[in-house]
């Protein structure tokens, strides 16, 4: 049945489709940034986060707040229950006895085990800029490795499918309102990679469907549709082995990991997504705009 | 497919790496030790630091490295097992330290750049019994009225503070200093070793400092001429010790000093608290850290919550394991099993690398190894799906499996190497939590290579050579879809 189902689809002449569903999910994402939702942590602003596990008196947030917290925290404060005894509480910048003294009013008010982490806010712009540099590197190397193995139209169709992820990430985040952290960042940058790798996957075969003379859109168009009918059981198959455990970070991880999950989860998602239903109708359509533009190819034959 | 011969040998090498996994992880060690935890879960202290110096000049590699060492020993006076002390970058540091619990102590340890000075006092003012809280606001009255002296000229010398207990034992006695900008001796004139505690002849404790020679010579210097001048102004002769800025001491002169010095405080009844005067000793002697620091960021985590982050990392990381295996067997069957087999054999190779090299196993490796078993799979479900088609076109298992591994190889290869390239790229982040990440991710991808493409190959080569005779079904393929297919290509 599946196959059948596959066999129906025309992934390439449908592209209308498939854009304008990812543009509404995109659209949603970016709003939601506008709307000022996207939670950036302390890793890049700058800030104490302190995390108190195993308490013995059960507070709620507002009690944290007034009872607990001395007032240059619990201003800015945003305090979270973790767990059945746990609290997170995140504060901005605090000089090095502040943080003494809401570690130990914590420690007293709530009982229990108190992890600080503190980051300035120079430091958090460092890994802002790092983060951003990396991000960029990945893609200028990358467009240059697929350029060289494959051609650059190829680079061109994965890279626009990347930005896709990309946005498609931060966008949920911004929606879900989860905190932006290194984490987050690295769990990023693993998309790349990965949605990268599952293009590249349909790409090999594209590519090796081709026929080596002449472009012709309407037969460049079959061979994508074929290569995707082809593939596309090892990319949902992968998928899914992928999903399993990072769906296994995100039940059993505690914060950090799931954090990570839900990123990675996300990504991979969209990453499957944009490798089958955006790269490659890219590439089609930038195959044909050269190939209209060069004037050596058939008058083009609309497919849909 | 590769011959009898060589599928035999690269068994027979993956049997002695798994032998000497057995060895590294079981043998050469308790297995309780064999693996290093990170002190995200362990529980500890880490610190990201920033060298700098106040006139602005760039921070030079080479003192960077003397700033490690000195922390390292530091760090090793405090009694600590395993301390990881790293640049990072042009001008970082970080530091990371199991097991710790007090982030306090080591930042007061690690971060003081024990600029040992001594300055003659030009002028002083003091208030006694300050309630804690009011400290800083005492402090900038004394500043203000000390600035309206005669004493203080503004570039040449600068106000330092000394904060003691009261002897009244409540509150704090804050006394305000004028002193030259510069100080007269440095810790340069500090003989090696020179710090000690003990006590002085009313039993109070107290920290003695030994000058060189030199130092001697120019402390003796100094004092004389505090005493002249101070013979001539009626202001009593202070020599203040100042340590990073803060006056430690500031003891009136009543003869020449000499190599001999003595750091006390006589408000207390036991002279110098006792945790103060081995603070003292040990930044003393460790030594002067050649730039200042500056904390960037700092992660304390307790235990509990790195035993626990622990089993949770290792929950998720078998169970997202456990499922992955059983998926591969329910979609290829007897493939499956043997894919199966490899990632058995790719988690415990990895892990072996891990002790070996060692890798300190933090929380972002565990999510690093658990994403690379998702990728280790795939590359065995990119060759399965070529060989289930193989299969379907109606190739006999034996053509079938080696048309799937020539034909599949290319696209992992290539898909490898971007996941290669991020993990690089992650790496050049200098955080060492990402580092952590990308290492294993990195090393995670390679081996996959081996155990997923190598081993699997060479299992089936074996497996096909004996005439076992795999049947689609045997593969996951359906009787009938081989049928479907052999009558569309027919068709055609």
């Amino acid at each position: 049945m599946f196959e059948r189902t596959v066999q129906r689809i025309d992934f390439v002449g449908r592209w209308k489709v498939w854009f304008a569903i990812s543009g509404i999910l995109l659209l949603a994402g970016l709003v939601s940034i506008g709307l000022g939702r996207l939670n950036l942590g302390i890793d890049f602003e700058g800030g104490a986060k302190f995390t108190v596990s195993g308490v013995d008196r059960h507070l709620s947030t507002g009690e944290v707040r007034g009872q607990v917290l001395p007032n240059y925290a619990a201003k800015g404060a945003v305090i979270q229950p973790t767990g059945r005894n746990g609290y997170q509480i995140q504060t901005p910048v605090l000089s090095q006895k502040q943080i003494q003294r809401v570690e130990q009013n914590l420690k007293h008010g709530l009982g229990g085990e108190v992890s600080v982490t503190s980051v300035s806010p120079t430091f958090g712009g460092q890994v802002q800029t790092q983060a951003l540099q990396a991000v960029g590197a990945a893609f200028l190397i990358i467009v240059l490795f697929i350029s060289f193995r494959f051609e650059f139209a190829f680079a061109l169709a994965a890279m626009l499918a990347l930005v896709h992820d990309l946005l498609m990430t931060i966008g949920f985040y911004a929606i879900v309102g989860r905190e932006v952290s290194l984490i987050t960042v690295v769990a990023v940058l693993t998309i790349l990679g990965y949605s990268l790798y599952d293009t590249i996957i349909i790409f090999d075969r594209i590519r090796e469907n081709t026929p080596a003379v002449g472009y012709n859109r309407r037969r460049f168009d079959q061979t994508i549709n074929t290569s995707i009918r082809q593939v596309i059981r090892r990319s949902i198959y992968t998928s899914l082995s992928t999903v399993i455990p990072v769906a296994a970070l995100l039940i059993f991880g505690e914060s950090t990991l799931s954090d990570f999950a839900f990123a990675l989860l996300v990504g991979i998602i969209s990453g499957t997504y944009s490798s089958i239903f955006i790269a490659s109708p890219i590439l089609s359509l930038y195959k044909a705009w050269r190939g209209g533009k060069l004037g050596r190819a058939a008058p083009a034959s609309s497919s849909s | 497919m590769g011959s009898r011969r060589n599928n035999l040998l690269i068994l027979g090498l993956v049997a002695l790496m798994l032998a000497a996994t057995v060895y590294v992880i079981f043998i050469r060690q308790p297995v309780q030790q064999a693996t290093r935890l990170g002190l995200d879960l362990k529980g500890g202290v880490a610190v990201q630091l920033k060298g700098y110096h106040t006139n602005g000049q760039p921070v030079t590699r080479d003192e960077m490295q003397q700033a490690v060492e000195v922390i390292q020993r530091r760090i090793n006076s405090l009694g600590v097992t395993e301390p990881e002390v790293q640049i990072q970058g042009q001008d970082q540091v970080s530091v990371q330290i199991p097991g710790l619990t007090n982030e306090r102590q080591a930042i007061r340890v690690i971060g003081k750049t024990a600029q040992l000075g001594f300055y003659p006092v030009r002028d002083f003012a003091a208030r006694q019994s300050v309630p804690k809280d009011q400290v800083k606001k005492v402090e900038s009255a004394l500043e203000k009225k000390l600035k309206g002296s005669s004493a203080y000229k503004k570039g040449k010398t600068k106000i330092l503070f000394e904060e003691d207990p009261s002897l009244s034992g409540s509150g704090i006695d804050v006394t305000g200093y004028v002193v030259p900008d510069q100080p007269a001796i440095t810790g340069k004139a500090l003989k090696p070793n020179g710090a000690k505690v003990d006590f002085d002849q009313a039993n109070k404790r107290v920290v003695t400092l030994q000058l060189t020679s030199d130092g001697g010579k120019k402390m003796s210097q100094l004092t004389q001429k505090m005493l002249t001048r101070s013979q001539m102004s009626g202001k009593p002769p202070l020599l203040a010790i100042v340590l990073d800025n803060d006056v430690i001491s500031a003891p009136q002169v009543q003869s020449v000093l000499a190599q001999n010095i003595q750091i006390s405080n006589d408000s207390l009844p036991q002279g110098l608290p006792e945790s103060e005067a081995k603070q003292l000793q040990v930044v003393l002697n460790a030594g002067a850290l050649p730039v200042n620091m500056k904390v960037l960021s700092v992660e304390q985590v307790g235990p509990t919550l790195g035993a626990d982050s622990l089993r949770s990392g290792l929950t998720a990381a078998l169970a997202g394991f456990a499922l992955v295996l059983v998926f591969l067997v329910f979609i290829y069957r007897v493939l499956g099993l043997i894919a199966d087999l490899a990632l058995l054999i790719y988690a415990f190779l990895l892990w072996g690398i891990v002790v070996a090299v060692p890798i300190t196993m933090t929380l972002p490796g565990i999510a690093g190894i658990v994403l690379s078993v998702g990728v280790a799979a795939d590359a065995n479900i990119v060759i399965f799906e070529r060989i289930k088609e193989e299969v379907r076109r109606g190739k006999s298992s034996r053509t079938a499996i080696q048309l799937g591994y020539d034909r599949g190889f290319r696209a992992i290869l290539d898909g490898n190497i971007t996941t290669l390239i991020t993990a690089f790229i992650l790496f050049a982040l200098s955080t060492a939590q990402v580092k952590g990440f990308a290492f294993m991710l990195a090393v995670g991808v390679v081996l996959s290579m081996f155990t997923a493409v190598m081993v699997t190959r060479a299992l089936l080569g074996l497996l096909a050579g004996r005439r076992v005779r795999l049947t689609p079904p045997m593969m996951g393929v359906s009787k009938k879809s081989v049928q479907e297919n052999r009558t569309a290509v027919g068709a055609k």
